[in-house]
């Protein structure tokens, strides 16, 4: 079983169906995720990467829909499965944190009782083991299992949180999927639950995808890196070199609209322009309007995915070395880390 | 930073009353902080949500009273400003931008009517034709055609919206922008040029900014200036670079070692502090941070430290810091 991966996700595309015509949000996602491993996704809003997790978990409501492709979760394809042979699934070996504690938990029940019922939902276990279970993952998060009696209001925003992550880790999932948990959060909060996150995930070994808007958060955290814009994936590779060597333009201007709190100040530029709407995509590559090195081509020629070293990468002038990739942007510090 | 004094804060406190007749307790949201924008300045207020920094930006726009304490601009209190031209010509030259792009305009009005409004209420003077022309020229300032002035608010993109938020506050002639979050519902692609604009118009026309972030990278951007609020007082204030190379409170040392820098080499072995911010409810005196700090002596607990000044200009409210004097102090790196 070992070397089967958590997830195989191919050729996925999610559709919105409105009356003005199908939206493609996602368009043609496809990767694996073996055990243990931590994906980071990044991309602005509208970029298509909730949809895509979502996706995942087969949690899209009308107008969403999968178009193509499938969701292969150990084996089983999810897409078309019933609610029914979902739930099984469901929070046992996938689960999901959300990104506003306050809305994802239940106002008006202790956390205690949420866990009794998602340990119900799946199993007959007697109330000695609710209890015990959940005080367990309470104590894995770092929250005192007095808690449990507790109501989400009377918990502070990383509390909630943290509370939300020990409710996915009640049965020790293969996989847990998390859309921005950490953006309602302030860096200091934000920075103890990522570390948090990390050292779970090495003790129990399940797989995370991690979606975000924010490239620094994970740049220490996720083993790859996928880039999507305007629901394509524009680059996808280990997280250290993406970091060190971008090779699309979007990937780059993302990095260096980071303002530094160390080293000389230098101004930036950020991204020109506003990322398209997906009811009106540009023509060619879906970044050329707003892309420093793009030329005639660019505009006509839909790229690839193409691989190129180590990494896939979604540029036409990389693919055919007209814009030759850059020396190493690592400072000596970062090098060889 | 030797620039002339526009705005001063003087002992200013803002308490909340909560709980009802039988738990009266108070929530003491800003305590005794004070602090100064020079002219052509930007000052980054900069701390954790419920530190008290929105408070502040509210007291200065006089949307709410202070509790206590003054707040002095161009050298007079703003609480004696009485009649209706004072208290319009201060909210014109202190106008406030919002965090929220999209909850901060009418969606059924065109985004030019913000704009003309502030100018009939605000200069008089201006025919509908010179009102027109000057809405033109600030959404030229920042960077939005005259064309944008039709739109609708959904017709714009976030970081476009809080353009117009700063046309609208530029339409005034203002001397001091307070910025509440400005820029943390945009993308990353899209900050940088918000950033770039409050830059500019320090540069070439002169306003100050009061720019309140929880985001340090971004305030070591553009700003002057770093205070840096816990619990609803100010731990540490001073130039910036300053501040950031040689932070001396334990508090400011945290903030600044939870920064993601994705240039720098990982240590997940780094302190994992879990410590949360306090609710200021009724306290009782020493320093707020004592229960998170590592540093904490018996003093923090009794004597509230009060901010003094440990180099030129660069204050810190810390005991530990200011009796080690000019020794590092480093609680987190």
């Amino acid at each position: 079983m070992s070397d089967v991966p958590v997830l195989e996700v191919s050729g996925l595309c999610v559709d919105y169906v409105l009356d003005r015509g199908d939206v493609r949000a996602v368009d043609d996602v496809s990767f694996t995720l073996n055990r243990g491993e931590f994906l980071g996704v990044v991309g602005e809003s509208g970029c298509g990467k909730s949809t895509l997790l979502f996706a995942i978990a087969q949690l899209l409501s009308p107008p969403a829909r999968v178009a193509e492709g499938s969701v292969t979760f150990q084996g089983t394809d999810l897409v078309g499965m019933t609610d029914e042979q979902l739930s099984a699934i469901r929070w046992r070996d996938m689960s999901l944190v959300m990104q506003s504690a306050m809305n994802a938990l239940n106002p008006v029940k202790s956390i205690g009782a949420q866990f009794k019922d998602a340990m119900r939902a799946h199993g007959k276990p007697t109330r000695e083991e609710i209890a015990a279970r959940s005080a367990e993952v309470l104590r894995m998060v770092g929250i005192d299992p007095v808690h449990l009696s507790s109501y989400p209001h009377q918990l502070s925003g990383g509390m909630r949180q943290r509370a939300m992550i020990a409710m996915a880790m009640l049965f020790t999932p293969d996989l847990v999927i998390m859309d921005e948990p950490t953006s309602a959060l302030d860096v200091v909060a934000q920075r103890s639950l990522m570390v948090q996150i990390k050292e779970l995930q090495v003790t129990y070994g399940f797989a995370v995808i991690f979606v975000t808007h924010d490239m620094s958060l994970i740049s220490h955290f996720s083993d790859r890196l996928m880039v999507m814009y305007a629901g394509q994936v524009d680059e996808f590779g280990a997280t250290r070199t993406v970091f060190d060597r971008p090779l699309h333009p979007y990937t780059q201007g993302l990095l260096e609209a980071f303002p530094s709190i160390r080293g000389p100040k230098v101004p930036l530029k950020g991204i020109p322009g506003n990322p398209p709407d997906l009811g009106r995509l540009p023509t060619g590559c879906r970044f050329h309007p707003r892309c420093p090195y793009a030329v005639d081509r660019c505009a006509e020629v839909a790229p690839e995915l193409y691989q190129l070293d180590q990494a896939l990468v979604r540029c036409l002038r990389r693919q055919d070395g007209s814009l030759p990739v850059e020396a190493d942007r690592s400072t000596p510090a970062t090098r060889g880390a | 930073m030797t620039s002339t004094e526009l705005l001063r804060a003087d002992h200013l406190t803002r308490h909340f009353k909560i709980g009802g007749a039988l738990s009266r307790r108070t929530l003491h949201a800003v305590d005794d902080v004070n602090f100064t924008i020079g002219e052509r300045e930007i000052v980054a207020l900069a701390g954790e949500s419920g530190s008290g920094k929105s408070t502040i930006a509210r007291v200065l726009a006089r949307i709410s009273k202070p509790t206590s304490g003054e707040v002095y601009f161009e050298g007079k209190p703003v609480s004696q400003l009485r009649s209706r031209r004072d208290r319009l010509r201060y909210s014109g030259l202190v106008p406030m931008v919002f965090q929220d792009p999209f909850g901060s305009m009418n969606p059924v009005l065109r985004v030019q009517h913000g704009v003309l409004r502030s100018l009939k209420l605000h200069r008089p003077e201006l025919s509908a034709q010179g009102r027109s022309a000057e809405a033109a020229r600030v959404f030229e300032t920042v960077g939005l055609g005259a064309d944008m002035l039709e739109r609708f608010p959904y017709e714009l993109s976030g970081g476009q919206r809080q353009r117009v938020g700063f046309a609208q506050a530029l339409a005034m002639r203002p001397k001091l922008i307070l910025a509440d979050e400005p820029v943390s519902m945009l993308d990353v692609s899209i900050r940088i040029g918000l950033l770039n604009l409050m830059a500019e118009l320090r540069d070439t026309m002169g306003v100050s900014v009061l720019y309140i972030t929880h985001d340090i990278a971004s305030a070591r951007y553009v700003a002057d200036r770093l205070i840096v609020m816990y619990a609803g007082q100010i731990a540490e204030s001073g130039p910036i670079e300053e501040v950031l190379a040689n932070p001396r409170h334990p508090y400011t040392q945290l903030l600044l070692s939870a920064v993601p820098d994705p240039r720098a080499p990982l240590s997940v072995a780094a302190e994992t502090d879990r410590g949360e911010p306090p609710k200021v409810i009724d306290p009782a005196p020493g320093c707020r941070f004592r229960y998170r700090c590592p540093l904490a002596i018996d003093t923090c607990a009794q004597v509230t430290p009060v901010l003094a000044e440990l180099r030129p200009g660069h204050d810190a409210a810390c005991h530990v810091a200011q009796q080690a004097g000019a020794d590092q102090v480093k609680a987190f790196s």
